[in-house]
Parts: structure tokens; sequence; C-alpha cells
């Protein structure tokens, strides 16, 4: 699992970890059974303070993103493929919202908008 | 949150016509870093000597692991490590000899932890006390206050000193400290960039009245900056609305706000004012002039 989080920055540090975990196992870079790094390794591997981790961690189990084994070792929950693609899709909402923005400003139309990123999802897909 | 270490209720303290603190109620549960902030004579050394008991309240109550701080024993002040802004140590003997002297009154005293700690912030075990500059006399109390694995760590202004590479170490052990050993810390720091990325928990005091008492990634949740834009028609004067904190009109069409808001505020907020809203997050430097402000008004 590779995680960069902006200590410096104003949005949360929980929540950055919270939505990049979320991205990863949305986008199936983390799969169902997947080990996550306690909170002490994190911790050492990031420099953040293990009650922000935790903090995330119990958020990520609450959503049923994460589920906590027996033996106490956390991992990624096997999910339906509705569930996954209802995260996705909330995911790139998210992420879409500021450009939808900055369209806005530009004049640019909704289906000017689309088009352009129809274009660039496939320029990338090649 | 698991025990209560430090809490206090309508703390105050007057020195003849200075009142330092005013009616400061925090209550603090470990294990947790926390953060205490102010400018300068805010009350964070006064509220640190209240916490281990060097200084008693006028009025209200200072309690450390529920013991109030007038009566803590040697039981409670063995599992507090302080590390005082200027540290007084007996000049004559060598680091080496000054922490030998201490550790015979402590039974948990970490030899490992007291070399590792040497050699981690590079200090000479040799060097006479009372001739280290006062940034390697801070490390030498850093030491002292760790190597007997105390429950409370109490940093006063410990970063400002340190050199940009040691600090960083430092503040990785902290980290670990927590871990390893559930402790408490509360560490006071006006360098907020340096203390932003290892504490959970703030403490913010503005001229000895308690500013602000949260865990840090929830006062970046609930404040921001918002740049305001107009749609179609010019923005109004001002904008009204319990959230908004501070407004700068910037011209008709822009206009920036400081607001404690929820996303839910942001979305209707558009609709009503036919705006479109960026949302800059504030971090720690960013949010500190917004706590101290907003206790004003």
């Amino acid at each position: 699992m590779l995680i960069a989080i902006d200590l410096h920055s104003g949005v949360p540090a929980y929540r950055q970890l919270v939505d990049q975990i979320r991205l990863q196992v949305a986008g199936g870079r983390l799969r169902p059974g997947d080990e996550i790094p306690s909170t002490r390794a994190l911790s050492a591997e990031l420099g953040l303070n293990p009650m922000t981790i935790s903090r995330a961690y119990a958020l990520l189990e609450d959503e049923g993103v994460l589920e906590r084994r027996p033996g106490l070792s956390l991992v990624v929950r096997a999910r339906s493929g509705a569930t996954s693609a209802a995260a996705r899709g909330a995911q790139l909402t998210r992420a879409l919202r500021p450009l939808a923005s900055v369209a806005r400003q530009l004049g640019i139309s909704g289906e000017q908008a689309g088009e352009t990123l129809r274009r660039l999802v496939d320029e990338d897909e090649r | 949150m698991g025990e209560l270490i430090v809490e206090t209720s309508g703390l105050t303290k007057e020195f003849g016509e200075v009142t330092a603190l005013r009616d400061v109620s925090i209550a603090l549960s470990g294990p947790s870093i926390i953060g205490l902030i102010g400018r300068n004579a805010s009350g964070k050394t006064t509220l640190l000597r209240h916490i281990v008991g060097l200084q008693l309240p006028t009025r209200g109550q200072a309690r450390t692991f529920g013991v109030p701080t007038r009566r803590l024993g040697h039981e409670q002040l063995a599992r507090i490590g302080v590390v005082p802004q200027l540290p007084n140590f007996i000049g004559w003997m060598s680091v080496r000899e000054q922490l030998r002297y201490l550790s015979a009154f402590y039974p948990r005293w970490d030899l490992d932890r007291q070399s590792f700690l040497l050699d981690l912030l590079d200090l000479d075990a040799r060097s006479e006390v009372g001739g280290l500059s006062a940034g390697n006399a801070q490390k030498v109390a850093i030491v002292a206050a760790l190597c007997r694995h105390p429950d409370l760590i109490l940093l006063d202004e410990p970063v400002s000193m340190l050199d940009p590479i040691v600090r960083d170490s430092f503040l990785k052990l902290l980290l670990d400290l927590v871990q390893e050993d559930n402790a408490t810390i509360v560490i006071s720091s006006h360098v907020l960039h340096d203390i932003e990325s290892t504490v959970d928990w703030i403490v913010c005091l503005d001229a000895g009245t308690l500013a602000a008492n949260a865990a840090l990634d929830d006062l970046k949740d609930q404040y921001a900056e918002w740049r305001v834009l107009a749609r179609s028609r010019d923005l109004p004067a001002r904008f009204e609305g319990p959230f908004v904190l501070r407004h700068t009109v910037v011209n008709p069409r822009a206009a920036r706000l400081i607001v404690r808001a929820a996303e839910a505020d942001r979305l209707a907020f558009q609709q009503t004012h036919d705006v479109d809203v960026e949302v800059a997050p504030l971090n720690l430097q960013g949010l500190f002039p917004i706590l101290v402000d907003s206790r004003r008004h």
C-alpha cells in the first residue's frame, strides 16, 4: 500500500488517508483480503500521529471498506460489484466537482466539458 | 479515548493585577500528542506549570491523573516528565554524571533509552552541563525526562531550540513514545509548522483564555476559506450567515470568506447567491489567527 500524506495541507490527515485507501480499494489496487499495515508501521512510515491513523481505520471499518480479522490484522473487505461501482462513482463526482466550477467560469457547456473529459480518459487508456 | 490524564475546571491564575489564566476548563485523555499553542505570554507555560503542581490555581481546579495538583505525591510526579524552557542542572557535572544522579530518583530509568537518546539528539555525554548552549541544555532535559518512561510528558517550547535535523528525529521519537509507552504528550510551541505533523489535539490559549480545545483534524474539517465567484449578477455587499467569520470583498465579482461550515452549507450558499465557491482548506498556520480572532467577536 503506497500512501502519501501532505501533513501541512489544510485537508485533515485522517481524511487524506481515508480517501487514498478508498480510491485504491475502489480501483482494485487493494484487493479483498489484502492486509493493511498496522497503525504502528504506517505511523513510522509516514511520520503520522497514530491516533490519526486509528481514526481513519475506524472510519473505513464503519464504512465496510476494511474489516478486522480475529487475529487483529486489518484487511480489505470483499464487497459486491454494485457497492464498488457506487463507491467509484461517488469518488469521481467528488473529484470532478471543482472542475465543474472551472468549466462554468470559462463558460464551457456541460456537453463540451464532457467531451473533453471523454477524450482525456480515452487518451490515457491508450 | 482512554484514561483522563489532565483535567482543569474554571482554572484561573492571577499574579497581582495580571490574570495569566482565565477560567480554563480542559480535559485531556491519553494516549495523545497535544499541541499547546498561543502567542507569547498567552499562558502556555503557566498552564504547564499548573499541570505538574509547580503553580497552584487562584481559583478553580487542576487535576493530574485524577489527583488535585496541590496533592500530587511522588507516585504521580514520577509518572510525569517535564522539559522546561530553561532547565536547571548542577553545572560542574558532566552530562553523564548529571543523568546518573537523576536516575537514582526513578525506578523506571532506562539506560538503553538513555544511550539511544544521547545518540539521537547528538549529545556528547562527556561535556560539562554548565557549559552547554541553551539548545543542548534542553536536550539533556529531554533525555532526563524520557528515560524514566513517563506516562505524561510536558514539553515547553522544545522545538524552537533544536536544529532542523535533530528536530525531525525528535518529533518522530514522540510518535514512538505514544505507541511504546502509551504516553500522553503536551508540547507547547508557537512554531506551528513544526508541530502540525505530530499533534492530534490542539489546545489554543489567547491572553490566558481558552480559544480552542479540539482535535486538529476536526478544526481542519470545520474551518475553511471560501473563494466566492459571481456567476451572473454582482455579489452582495456582504454575506450574512452564522457560519461566515470573516469577509473580504475583492471586487464586485469576487470575495474571500472565512467560514465555519459544513458541505451542506456550501451547497445551499451557492444556490442562494448564485455563486461558485472554491473551498481552500486551512492548515494550522491558517487556522491559528482565526481561532484567536473568533474568540474576540
